[in-house]
């Protein structure tokens, strides 16, 4: 195998593209010949320099070039478009101004005693609606006072019947004192703990008058 | 190959976001090519639009029955090259000259540098500069097989030659590169080619 043949066959070589006979031959013209194995040597050190450069980034601003040179100014599409439109709407601000509005709307046409499915055009007098709604937004507030009012009366009651038992508790557990000669058997009635705050607050729970018009829930 | 065909037919039915998405696909790899081709960023920017200018107007004319659409950009891409060497040669021819200056005054100087490792950047500056100095027709073959790891068949398309004349550049353009670097190399300190990170 003569230099030139080296030569023209080294990317062949490089590549891993020759035949066994042809590589074995150019191999041992390589082992005998310092010039040619050197030259092979700056061909490998080459392509490997080649290969192992990085592909350069091109400036961000190229796309946008090219693009303005050829269609100029963009028109988007259809769907993007849309999309424009539908994007603020998925905006978590506006999405929770309508959702609060949706909110309040239907309390007002709920306690405006309005009928969605029915609605009339007698309906958007204020005159009309406005008794109804003031009507219905006292009921509620009688109702939550009622409740609130019941709600304490049922801690109260709680809280005596704890009372007594704990009272009870501690008279089991005291040593009885022996009664006085010729005195009474009878034990002394059960003293009743006094309410925190009497009757002056339990009063009459909207409504809620016992038999005579009196509380239940009062002391006696 | 589909993805590009699909993103065509909508280029050609007026839908100017297909385009953008094909020159997001396309636009790197042959900024890379102007780039290692003319070695300038300026210039290979600005020869990359003209080539996506041209491909904008003629894009009716591609025939996917012919190849792919990448080997036909990358056809149009490297003609346009050619006439863009062409049409610059003599400003290079001036400005060549100019480059040749500061690495004859090295050669010349009394003191070289300190043999060491080259680094990353300056690597990529000989691998340019030894581009620069080989003739355009073995310059593109070795960009198009080393660089943009294109098989011989898709170079010899896109070069418009026989693939046999494709092996034959390559390997000169590959044989003169290795000498060129080697000169290079020994102006600046030896550099091991496999040693970059």
């Amino acid at each position: 195998m003569t230099h030139l043949d080296v030569e023209n066959l080294t990317s062949d070589y490089l590549e891993g593209l020759l035949g066994a006979e042809v590589k074995r031959e150019l191999e041992s013209h390589l082992r005998l010949c310092p010039a040619c194995l050197e030259m092979v040597e700056d061909v490998r050190q080459a392509m490997e320099l080649c290969q192992a450069a990085p592909a350069l980034e091109p400036a961000p601003w190229l796309v946008s070039r090219i693009m303005l040179a050829t269609v100029g100014e963009r028109r988007p599409s259809w769907a993007e478009r849309l999309a424009a439109y539908i994007r603020p709407v998925f905006h978590s601000r506006l999405a929770y101004g309508i959702a609060m509005a949706v909110f309040s709307f239907s309390i007002i046409v709920n306690a405006a005693g309005i009928s969605l499915r029915k609605v009339t055009v007698g309906d958007l007098n204020p005159l009309t609606w406005w008794p109804r709604a003031d009507r219905a937004a006292n009921l509620y507030l009688a109702r939550l006072e009622q409740f609130a009012s019941d709600l304490r009366v049922v801690y109260e009651v709680e809280s005596r019947i704890q009372q007594l038992r704990s009272q009870a508790e501690e008279e089991r557990k005291t040593p009885k004192e022996d009664p006085p000669a010729g005195g009474s058997s009878k034990t002394a009635p059960l003293r009743l703990p006094a309410l925190a705050g009497n009757a002056a607050w339990v009063g009459e729970p909207f409504g809620h008058t016992g038999p005579g018009g009196t509380n239940s829930y009062s002391t006696p | 190959m589909e993805q590009d065909q699909e993103l065509l037919n909508r280029c050609l039915a007026g839908e100017d976001s297909a385009w953008e998405a094909l020159l997001s696909v396309h636009t790197r790899r042959i900024y890379n090519i102007c780039y290692r081709f003319t070695g300038r960023v300026e210039e290979a920017e600005d020869v990359a639009q003209e080539v996506f200018i041209k491909v904008f107007q003629t894009l009716r004319s591609y025939d996917a029955a012919q190849g792919s659409f990448s080997t036909w950009l990358n056809r149009v891409t490297r003609n346009h090259l050619v006439d863009h060497y062409r049409r610059t040669r003599k400003e290079r021819a001036t400005s060549s000259l100019e480059d040749e200056l500061p690495a004859a005054e090295v050669k010349s100087g009394p003191q070289l540098e300190p043999a060491r490792p080259l680094e990353s950047r300056e690597r990529r500056e000989l691998l340019q500069r030894g581009l620069d100095k080989l003739s355009p027709d073995l310059r593109e073959a070795v960009i198009l097989r080393d660089l943009q790891d294109l098989d011989y068949e898709e170079i010899a398309q896109v070069l418009g030659v026989p693939q046999g004349t494709v092996k034959s550049r390559i390997n000169r353009g590959r044989l003169e590169l290795g000498r060129v670097l080697k000169r290079m190399e020994g102006v600046r300190g030896p550099a091991k080619a496999g040693s970059e990170p």
